[in-house]
């Protein structure tokens, strides 16, 4: 099939996707208890009935479900996410600020987590009875019962309480004088518990499938023909084996996206990452519907967008799915 | 004239469940410049472990070469350091394997899979090695091979493969070439072509031959000499011609005995039926005991076979069996 294709029909079924998660989250939403009129009528201080009605009629509270519904499908199709309850800007407008340092946080916790996870399954598989091969089964099931909030806590505790090493919260110093240079770095400091913490869940679960795939994959056909060609071990096992191994870890990768994202959301609002994570937990307790909804949405394109990358990473990768046309 | 291969009283064990069992028990083969040697006997005697034995791939563990060597070039190559091994691999001793549908990376092209058996052995560029790989594509007898140098192994039939494979395994103008079962996996007509393949190869490089094989056909054909093994053990080894007409061991009878070797439609094909059927199975390693191994399913067989394993003897002609040495004996007394 041609990529092309391939990648609008994905779009396409993504698109299905984003439409069922508005309508079944809008009607979710509508359906939980408290009444966003009041919510925000009690952040303005008053509440008469005129004020409610006001609040109600200005924001669209009114109209029957069914319609709200209609109109704010319209509204999103139009690439508008509506106004928050709370800040006087469009969901989009805050969305647009906090988005950044939730990709930044998730994308490096995968990446950290695939790479130290396929390290320690390559050693594991090479000794199935050794050391590493021991601590990756005890850190596999400790990684997966751990709660993130437990895990981010202790590792605030020793690293920044115990050892000053990383600062305990948030993105930036609030002073800091130099140049561009000097503030990556300071993100990159703070990032670093935040990442592990997030890293920590899914490097067990990587680990152990790079294990599994890499013993399976040392023992096939063509690693015999390798060494039968006078190929270093070394080479065998990260030229022919591992190329070979990674593939199901690839495709574990595109399909953890959404627990990632998820994930992040916990992992934010301990260390108050100032993402989309702690956005939403705010925005739940503010009642901000127009918010949560916002989030929810983004953070299903950004699944959906993941996934499709995943899959078009996987044809680069293995060559039997990739389109019959030969070399490009 | 120094053989080119001596393998002698080769013993390769391996840790099971069953506790140790030993997989081949001394096992000795020679092998000269250039000749062709058949390897034949039932699934499970040992065939495939030798072949890795000698390539230094046995995998240990479970694995473990408890005695024995085996000299290539007079060189000892049973405990010889990896390196040195891993030179002679590819480079001095080639090895195709019996099946072509996973024996290559699925990931990589073909093309650069023969390449690198270049790249490895010979200082050349990597322009010169792909353009050796091209010939060899060629000579192995891949049709269209500049388009087929860029495919991906999944695109290749079952028997391009085995060019393929046949192509790395020659690349690097080995002396030594060992066929473990080539043509078990392929259809029939693709089996007599990649026979004809190794024995054109053969003539051109002058290269020896470990042909293993359940076709006795390809053995009338192409083998010098012949190895029959039986449960990790030689049973009978000599010329191919001597051992087709007039095997000695009942176990090499009982292989070649019924085949109708002047069948006309057979012969017209040119090829000969695979194994006969000898009724039992060959006992599992862990419970060998004593005796000849093949006594349980020997009609011949006599007290002494179930309590004394018989040794390899015979010059040119060698047969390891009470019964043949009796009667060897008495025809000279
Ligand atoms: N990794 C292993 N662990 C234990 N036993 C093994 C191992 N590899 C091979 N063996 C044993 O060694 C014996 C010889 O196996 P080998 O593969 O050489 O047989 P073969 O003659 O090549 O048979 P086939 O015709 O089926 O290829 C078998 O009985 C097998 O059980
Ligand atoms: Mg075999």
């Amino acid at each position: 099939m041609d990529t092309v294709v391939y990648v609008a029909r994905r779009l396409f079924y993504g698109l299905m996707l984003m439409f069922f998660v508005v309508v079944l989250n809008f009607v979710l939403i509508r359906l939980a208890p408290g009444d966003p009129a009041e919510v925000i009528a009690g952040e303005m201080g008053g509440t008469t009935q005129e004020i409610l009605a006001d609040i109600r009629a200005t924001y669209g509270l009114d109209k029957p479900v069914a319609t709200q519904l209609a109109i704010y499908l319209g509204q999103v199709a139009h690439g508008d996410l509506g106004k928050s309850f709370f800040f006087d800007q469009p969901v989009a407008r805050l969305i647009g600020t906090r988005i950044g340092a939730t990709i930044l946080l998730v994308l490096t916790a995968q990446f950290l987590s695939i790479l130290i996870g396929v390290v320690m399954g390559v050693f594991a598989a090479r000794k199935p009875n050794g050391v590493v091969s021991a601590l990756v089964a005890v850190f596999s099931t400790l990684g997966y019962a751990l709660p993130v909030f437990w895990t981010g806590i202790m590792l605030i505790i020793v690293f920044a309480s115990w050892l000053p090493i990383f600062p305990v919260e948030g993105m930036r110093s609030a002073r800091l004088e130099g140049g561009g240079f000097v503030h990556v770095l300071d993100v990159l400091h703070h990032l670093v518990l935040p990442a592990v913490t997030l890293a920590i869940i899914f490097l067990a679960q990587y680990a152990r499938l790079a294990r599994t795939s890499m013993i399976e994959v040392l023992g096939a056909d063509y690693i015999r023909t390798a060494r039968a060609k006078g190929v270093p071990e070394r080479r065998v096992v990260f030229h022919h084996a591992l190329r070979n191994a990674v593939l199901p870890i690839l495709t574990v990768a595109g399909l953890q996206f959404g627990n990632l994202i998820s994930g992040a959301l916990l992992v934010e609002t301990v260390f108050n990452w100032p993402g989309m994570g702690t956005l939403a937990f705010d925005s739940i307790l503010r009642r901000d519907y127009p918010t949560v909804m916002g989030i929810l949405i983004i953070g299903a394109a950004m699944v959906v967008v993941a996934n499709i990358l995943t899959d078009l990473g996987y044809r680069l990768a293995d060559p039997r799915i990739r389109t019959e046309g030969g070399r490009r | 004239m120094s053989p080119l291969l001596d393998v002698r009283d080769l013993r390769v064990e391996f840790a099971t469940r069953h506790g140790t069992v030993t997989a081949l028990d001394g096992v000795s083969l020679r092998l000269e410049p250039g000749e062709t040697l058949g390897v034949v006997g039932e699934s499970g005697c040992g065939k495939s472990i030798t072949a890795l034995a000698i390539m230094g791939l046995i995998p240990m563990p479970p694995g473990r070469i408890a005695g024995g060597s085996i000299r290539l070039d007079g060189e000892e190559l049973i405990g010889a350091p990896e390196r040195r091994l891993r030179q002679l691999r590819g480079r001095d001793i080639g090895m195709i394997f019996q099946e072509p549908m996973t024996s290559l990376n699925p990931v990589f092209r073909v093309g650069d899979q023969i390449a690198e058996a270049i790249l490895l052995h010979q200082d050349v560029s990597r322009d010169e090695a792909r353009r050796r790989a091209l010939d060899l594509l060629r000579t192995v007898g891949v049709p269209d091979p500049g388009q087929r140098i860029d495919a991906y192994p999944h695109e290749l039939s079952g028997g391009l493969r085995q060019r393929v494979m046949i192509a790395i395994a020659i690349s690097c103008q080995p002396r030594l070439l060992i066929a473990d079962e080539p043509t078990t996996a392929l259809d029939v007509t693709v089996q007599a072509q990649i026979f004809d393949l190794i024995r054109d190869i053969q003539d051109r490089l002058g290269v020896a031959v470990i042909l293993i094989t359940h076709d006795m056909g390809a053995i009338a054909e192409m083998a010098d000499r012949v190895a029959v093994m039986y449960a990790g053990r030689v049973v009978e080894e000599g010329p191919a011609d001597a051992i087709l007409d007039s095997p000695a061991h009942p176990y090499t009878r009982g292989l070649i005995g019924c085949i109708p070797a002047i069948d006309p439609a057979l012969a017209a094909l040119d090829r000969l039926p695979p194994l006969a059927e000898i009724p039992g199975v060959v006992p599992p390693l862990h419970l060998l005991g004593q005796g000849c191994a093949f006594a349980d399913r020997c009609i011949e067989a006599v007290d002494i076979c179930r309590k004394v394993a018989p040794p390899l003897t015979g010059r040119g002609h060698a047969v390891a069996c009470h019964l043949h040495a009796a009667a060897a004996a008495s025809e000279e007394s």
